[in-house]
């Protein structure tokens, strides 16, 4: 069966093959004749090559047609238009209905929408940190932010916590490495760590909220561990830090 | 009763409140992750016993695992100059100390250190992986080759094992891409190692060969080519075997079979094949038994791709009368439009983790690639360019995309983070390098 087969796909292409080379000798005769070579001169060795054009144009090729209601519409020309002959399967044969305006696209290219749009938030908390960093004492924060700290028992938070907090965070995200695969996800790690008055960390990190990724729970101690010593916190002690993967938390 | 649970919140609300007051009366410091960092790596020269081989083998070893880290987008390697510690391993011996202050204090997050050496007829190379933060070791392993095997690609392997020790996700250096290459001038199909290295055909046949798709054990590459009969029939070549297998051929030449792809759990395809007039998404085993037709209309239904369970089949249908995406249940089923958005929606591949259709939709006539998530609740774009980006295939670990684009001219073959970050181009050589598909991890 197989056999048989083989046989008869082999004389398939032979007759394809015979077709070709009488295409490609009456081409060169022509041309021969066009040119003014007498017909004798033509040498049969180039058909391969002329075989391997065939397939490669679009006109000339007998493959194309064969694709299913095939090519959907050449981008415009990049230099090669060559590009066409590639068989994709999934236009369909109907002329194309005119493009529709261009979708919105969300604000970037990331795999997950931001969860919420922080953005002026975000921007104040550059220019502050900027700040911070260069010593310079930031103004005073913006209620929505003393919000988004918070204290546990919900007392006011002090203007030396806040300074500290922020230089604190600048020095640890330098320290804080997150993998790709990691950036967006809802993670979300909760360490307790004991500083000394001179943010050196004292013992061993402790975890009291792991986020459910192992590897990423280890990446929070790696850090802090890495970010040692910290700013001088305002009082040494055990002090709190929330480790979260995505930024519109 | 109902004061009975009253007094118990109450008493619950009292002790979590006294708890945590006692704990820390202090505010939480939020951190979020701020700008890309990655981890810095300090890869040892593994100590190689073979005299022979010399320091060249353990070089060219030490620099493909390095290539390796640096693909994971996870790791950047330390130079070996700026080394405090030993540049080649001493020994793996568990008495052994590793100084870690050596390589935290240069900025090495992670220390690789190993062995190579030659048994009878065997490679045995050993590693250790450390996090030299906290000074704890996170792997050790032993692979044995035959000698004359492909050491580069071990390496490889070593740094995907040492990208999942520290992020819990292998990395995907020591896989393969295959795609369609006009290179030769004939449209054939071509292997390569996921960084771009070392291209070579897989198909040879001056046909016009195009649509490859991995078995899920990475053996074999099933296709489509026109090399009988011009009609495009589906064929599949694997590992070790000169000559490549017709597929389906008890279904006779007369049908077209326009594209096939293998289901991520078993010898089964999905793949569209001429129906009357119209082109139609069946399910069928590789050897053409068990062939049940899964659409049934007057319309185009074509490029169908597996959910990573094989439950779900998405596909490409013009039903609506432009090209969009659907889905539909392994056995035809629930057949649903996922996209809605754009005009010319096509080419669907469904990542490993099962979270996202990765799809090309064209834009201002130039393809860019969106993602949509399978319930069709979040859509997004992952590659926009003014040139046209299509094509797109999934990493086996689903962290990164493989398609082709014409930003430079001829098409060539990218590689892009999820994250949209660490483009990278693969392909450079003359002629367009297209369709791209993403191989399986290495057995």
């Amino acid at each position: 069966m197989g056999r048989s087969n083989a046989i008869s796909l082999g004389a398939l292409e032979q007759r394809e093959f015979r077709r070709l080379l009488a295409v490609s000798v009456l081409a060169h005769v022509l041309l021969a004749l066009f040119l003014g070579f007498s017909p004798g001169s033509e040498v049969v060795m180039p058909q391969g090559t002329i075989a391997v054009e065939l397939v490669s144009l679009p006109s000339a090729s007998p493959a194309p047609a064969a694709v299913p209601k095939a090519a959907r519409p050449a981008p415009p020309p990049p230099p090669e238009p060559k590009q066409v002959v590639l068989p994709k399967e999934t236009a369909p044969p109907k002329p194309e209905p005119k493009l529709e305006p261009k979708p919105v696209a969300p604000p970037k290219p990331k795999a997950e929408p931001p969860a919420e749009p922080a953005t002026e938030r975000d921007y104040s908390d550059v220019l502050s940190e900027l700040r911070a960093e260069v010593g310079d004492e930031a103004p005073t924060p913006a209620p929505a932010q003393t919000a988004s700290i918070g204290s546990p028992t919900g007392s006011p938070v002090s203007p030396e916590f806040l300074a500290w907090e922020r230089r604190a965070r600048i020095h640890i995200r330098q320290n804080w490495v997150v993998p790709p695969s990691f950036r967006n996800e809802p993670l979300r790690t909760s360490i307790l760590v004991e500083l000394d008055a001179g943010g050196a960390i004292l013992g061993e990190p402790r975890i009291v909220k792991r986020s459910g990724n192992p590897w990423y729970d280890d990446g929070v101690v790696r850090s802090i561990q890495k970010a040692s010593p910290l700013p001088p916190p305002p009082e040494a002690g055990e002090w709190s830090f929330v480790f979260v993967a995505d930024e519109g938390y | 009763m109902r004061r009975a649970r009253w007094f118990a919140q109450l008493a619950l609300l009292v002790l979590a409140g006294a708890s945590r007051a006692g704990a820390e009366d202090r505010p939480s410091v939020v951190i979020d992750p701020g700008q890309a960092r990655s981890y810095g790596v300090a890869v040892q020269r593994f100590a190689d016993d073979s005299a022979s081989a010399g320091a060249r083998r353990a070089d060219a070893f030490r620099e493909q695992i390095v290539r390796g880290l640096e693909y994971s987008s996870v790791f950047r390697s330390i130079d070996a100059k700026a080394f405090l510690g030993p540049a080649t391993t001493v020994s793996l011996d568990e008495a052994e100390s590793v100084v870690c202050s050596d390589w935290s204090s240069i900025g090495a997050d992670a220390l690789v250190e190993g062995t190579l050496r030659t048994d009878t007829s065997q490679l045995v190379v050993e590693f250790r992986a450390w996090d030299s933060t906290r000074c704890t070791k996170l792997l050790r392993k032993r692979y044995t080759q035959p000698a004359q095997a492909d050491v580069a690609s071990l390496a490889r392997r070593i740094a995907d094992d040492i990208v999942a020790a520290f992020i819990g996700v292998r990395g995907v250096s020591a896989t393969e891409i295959a795609f369609v290459s006009n290179r030769s001038g004939n449209q054939e199909i071509s292997v390569m190692n996921a960084d771009g290295s070392n291209a070579r055909a897989a198909t040879a046949n001056r046909s016009i060969n195009t649509f490859p798709s991995w078995s899920p054990s990475g053996e074999s590459i099933l296709y489509t080519s026109f090399r009988y009969a011009n009609r495009p029939l589906l064929f599949v070549s694997t590992r070790g075997h000169g000559k490549p297998g017709r597929v389906l051929s008890r279904l006779g030449d007369r049908a077209g079979v326009y594209r096939g792809v293998f289901a991520p759990t078993g010898p089964k395809l999905a793949v569209a094949m001429s129906a009357g007039e119209a082109a139609e998404i069946f399910s069928v085993s590789l050897d053409g038994k068990d062939l049940k037709r899964l659409t049934n209309n007057r319309a185009i239904d074509v490029s169908p791709t597996w959910s990573p369970d094989a439950s779900h089949i998405a596909f490409v249908s013009d039903r609506s009368g432009s090209p969009q995406i659907y889905v539909m249940n392994a056995d035809g089923g629930d057949q649903r439009r996922l996209t809605f958005q754009g005009s010319y929606n096509s080419n669907p591949a469904w990542s490993p983790d099962g979270r996202w259709i990765a799809y090309e939709t064209r834009l201002e006539g130039q393809f860019d690639i969106w993602l949509i998530d399978p319930t069709g609740s979040t859509n997004v774009p992952l590659v926009s360019h003014p040139r046209s980006d299509e094509g797109p295939s999934w990493a086996p670990n689903a962290r990164k995309l493989a398609f082709s684009s014409t930003r430079r001219g001829r098409a060539d073959i990218y590689v892009i983070d999820l994250s949209g970050d660490n483009l990278l181009r693969l392909t450079e050589n003359a002629g367009d390098n297209t369709n791209p598909s993403w191989g399986p991890f290495p057995r």
